[in-house]
């Protein structure tokens, strides 16, 4: 029982860190554009399929995929991030929406015309089991919690020490100061907006071979995955976004097996109602950004 | 004055869509160009996009074949493909559009019991054959004939048969008695396990644990070791193929690959699910309606053919749409027309021998047909012989 208990907070920790990747991005994104990005799963999902047609097609060892994933998303992010995300910075609330949205499914369906709708077979990646105190774990998912934590400190790291982080951190606070004082607020905006796509990005080719499938559609999942993550963590704070995708990851962990495979889902909205039930604005001040 | 305005707004708009109605269906007489227009709804879209891609080019080999010979009394087969997503809401459009607009003389779909349920009442409004290919729902043929729904056809096994035949030869072959389940939170799987719970007490099992999952879900770790804990003896999963590798593969983060088997059906014979998991996949029994090993003359050309034409090898749904789009080529030649009250007709009394045996519908437009079971061994699927059960219909 208690052996079960443990084995499922592992569990829920190893999915934490996928949506936490995923999830930091997104909302340091809304900290500096005021949008929360409905395209951020489609980033995910391109650099999944990246790093898959890198291993299909060119038949290059993982880490390169890897890679490739990553950085092939992120030229897709400058092209993205000029053309779109720049234009919304201060723009009305609806604006980012809509053009999210937009640039969600031209993703989405530009990747169904390339590649055709099915499913795809992720081959790459590191999925002997391996066990560590009793836990059986895919030797890819302790992959995934170290990346995690490398992620997260050095995000810390760079908006404390470095001046691009620290002018992030100065726009998500006050744009119009910013612009008064001569940082270049679309500058960091579109910067901000290529980090958080890479991100996600890295989170997809890293998830990618315990997934195994991947398609053209995987992203959407993880967007309302998000979404409940980057309001219960304060919108726009980058540690908060951390713990509540611990909360969330564990909590649907728990509810998969004590309660039904069915409800996983339901749990982030569920427990996005209770946390603004008790605390309006998030656990984590969105005040506190970064 | 605003309402007046709109209230006479609302009539204009109203009388203009009758005039619309009346026009389309006075001037747009169905099939006048000479052909037989057949519409497929199947998901081309959406997480089950792969079985839309198999059924059309199944049904368009079908064609293919069927025009290359001369057509059907001169009529060559034009299909007009419309998207399901999967979802019956985007089923029902798509039956919508392919009625109204494209004017279609037969349907063949859906690939998902949800949408083909959906379909159902709008192709009998409509007065169009509707004949499913894929759709294993006992639900659909207990609607369908005598049952209510006349224009309803299906060319497919049903999950009672499926339930039946897969539990037997676990329990008898293979002594399992403790099972849990782990199937797709659809019409599909829901039904599978309700009529799976129908048979377990003929052979004294029971269900230890229970959960579905939605399509579309990559994390079964949880599930899979409360599955472990529970002490089940066999899993049965009635799913879709996507799900099979990633459940195969994290069996063995868990640690049960090779301890307790997948039984039901959701491809677990498929190459690339086989590679993504061996040691999960042996020992995974499953019930299908076709499988590319089916030891037959015809079922082998198909294979050879299939393969030959999309280089890629034939799954299930695509055998299945392949035979039902010659099925009703079949009762269309025996009908002589293309009126659907005719062809309906011929259908009914056809005896049409397809790769796995003759079909033939019984008063609930259901097709007779035998189900092939199987087990991986050695990382490959042994056929374990056809097994046929009559419906057992509710009175």
């Amino acid at each position: 029982m208690f052996y079960t208990i443990i084995e499922q907070v592992v569990n829920g920790i190893v999915s934490g860190s996928v949506y936490a990747i995923v999830a930091v991005g997104m909302t340091m994104i809304f900290g500096v554009l005021r949008a929360i990005n409905f395209a951020h799963g489609e980033y995910y999902m391109l650099g999944t399929f990246g790093a898959w047609f890198a291993i299909e097609y060119f038949d290059l060892p993982y880490p390169v995929a890897v890679v490739i994933g990553v950085v092939a998303t992120s030229v897709i992010a400058v092209v993205v991030g000029n053309v779109v995300m720049q234009r919304i910075v201060g723009a009305p609330a609806e604006a980012g929406v809509l053009a999210t949205l937009g640039v969600a499914l031209i993703l989405q369906n530009t990747i169904i015309l390339v590649f055709g709708g099915s499913y795809k077979f992720f081959s790459g990646g590191y999925i002997e089991p391996v066990t560590l105190f009793g836990f059986t774990l895919a030797e890819q998912r302790i992959l995934i919690i170290i990346v995690g934590l490398i992620v997260f400190v050095g995000l810390e790291l760079m908006v404390t020490y470095s001046r691009m982080g620290k002018a992030m951190r100065a726009v998500s606070q006050n744009i119009e100061c910013c612009a008064v004082v001569g940082i270049d607020v679309r500058h960091i905006a579109l910067w901000t907006f290529i980090l958080g796509a890479g991100l996600a990005a890295l989170s997809g080719v890293l998830t990618a071979p315990v997934n195994v499938s991947v398609y053209g559609g995987m992203g959407e999942l993880i967007t309302f995955k998000t979404l409940p993550i980057i309001i219960m963590g304060g919108l726009g704070n980058v540690r908060g976004t951390f713990v509540a995708a611990m909360i969330l990851g564990v909590a649907e962990s728990l509810v998969a097996t004590y309660v039904g495979l069915q409800f996983r889902d339901t749990v982030g909205f569920a427990t996005l109602m209770l946390v603004l039930m008790w605390r309006p604005h998030g656990l984590f001040s969105a005040q506190a950004r970064f | 004055m605003t309402i007046e305005l709109s209230r006479r707004g609302f009539c204009i708009g109203t009388a203009l869509i009758g005039l619309q109605t009346v026009s389309s269906s006075a001037f747009a007489a169905r099939s006048e160009d000479g052909t037989v227009r057949l519409g497929l709804v199947a998901p081309m879209s959406g997480p089950n996009a792969r079985y839309g891609a198999f059924s059309l080019r199944g049904a368009q080999m079908a064609a293919k074949e069927i025009n290359g010979a001369g057509g059907i009394g001169g009529r060559k087969i034009n299909i007009l493909a419309g998207d399901s997503q999967g979802t019956p809401v985007e089923g029902v459009s798509a039956t919508r559009r392919l009625i109204d607009q494209d004017q279609v003389d037969f349907i063949i779909g859906d690939v998902s019991s949800s949408v083909t349920l959906a379909m159902q009442p709008v192709a009998e409004d409509a007065g169009v054959l509707l004949l499913n290919a894929a759709s294993s729902n006992p639900k659909i043929t207990y609607k369908a004939g005598v049952g209510g729904f006349k224009w309803t056809y299906r060319n497919y096994p049903t999950d009672e048969n499926r339930a039946l035949i897969v539990l037997q030869y676990a329990a008898e072959k293979k002594g399992f008695t403790k099972y849990a389940v782990l199937s797709v939170d659809s019409d599909y799987g829901r039904a599978a396990i309700e009529f799976t719970k129908k048979y377990l007490p003929r052979f004294k099992s029971q269900i230890l644990t229970e959960d579905y999952y939605k399509e579309g879900e990559v994390d079964f770790r949880s599930v899979l070791s409360k599955i472990r804990d529970a002490g089940a003896q066999a899993i049965i999963m009635y799913g879709n193929a996507d799900s099979s590798p990633i459940v195969g593969r994290q069996m063995i983060e868990v640690g049960i690959a090779g301890k307790i088997p997948l039984i039901g059906n959701a491809e677990f014979n498929t190459a690339s699910t086989i590679k993504a998991a061996p040691k999960a996949m042996e020992g995974a029994i499953e019930a299908a309606a076709w499988l590319p090993a089916y030891d037959s003359e015809k079922s082998k050309a198909f294979v050879e053919k299939f393969t030959a034409e999309y280089r890629e090898a034939p799954n299930n749904h695509a055998y299945v749409h392949w035979e039902t789009t010659h099925l009703l080529a079949k009762a269309i030649e025996q009908a002589q027309s293309i009126d659907r009250e005719k062809v309906r007709a011929a259908l009914s009394k056809i005896h049409y021998a397809s790769a796995v045996g003759e079909v033939t519908f019984d008063d609930h437009n259901q097709a007779r047909l035998p189900m092939i079971l199987l087990e991986i061994e050695n990382g490959k699927p042994a056929i374990k012989g056809a097994y046929s059960a009559e419906i057992d219909y509710p009175k």
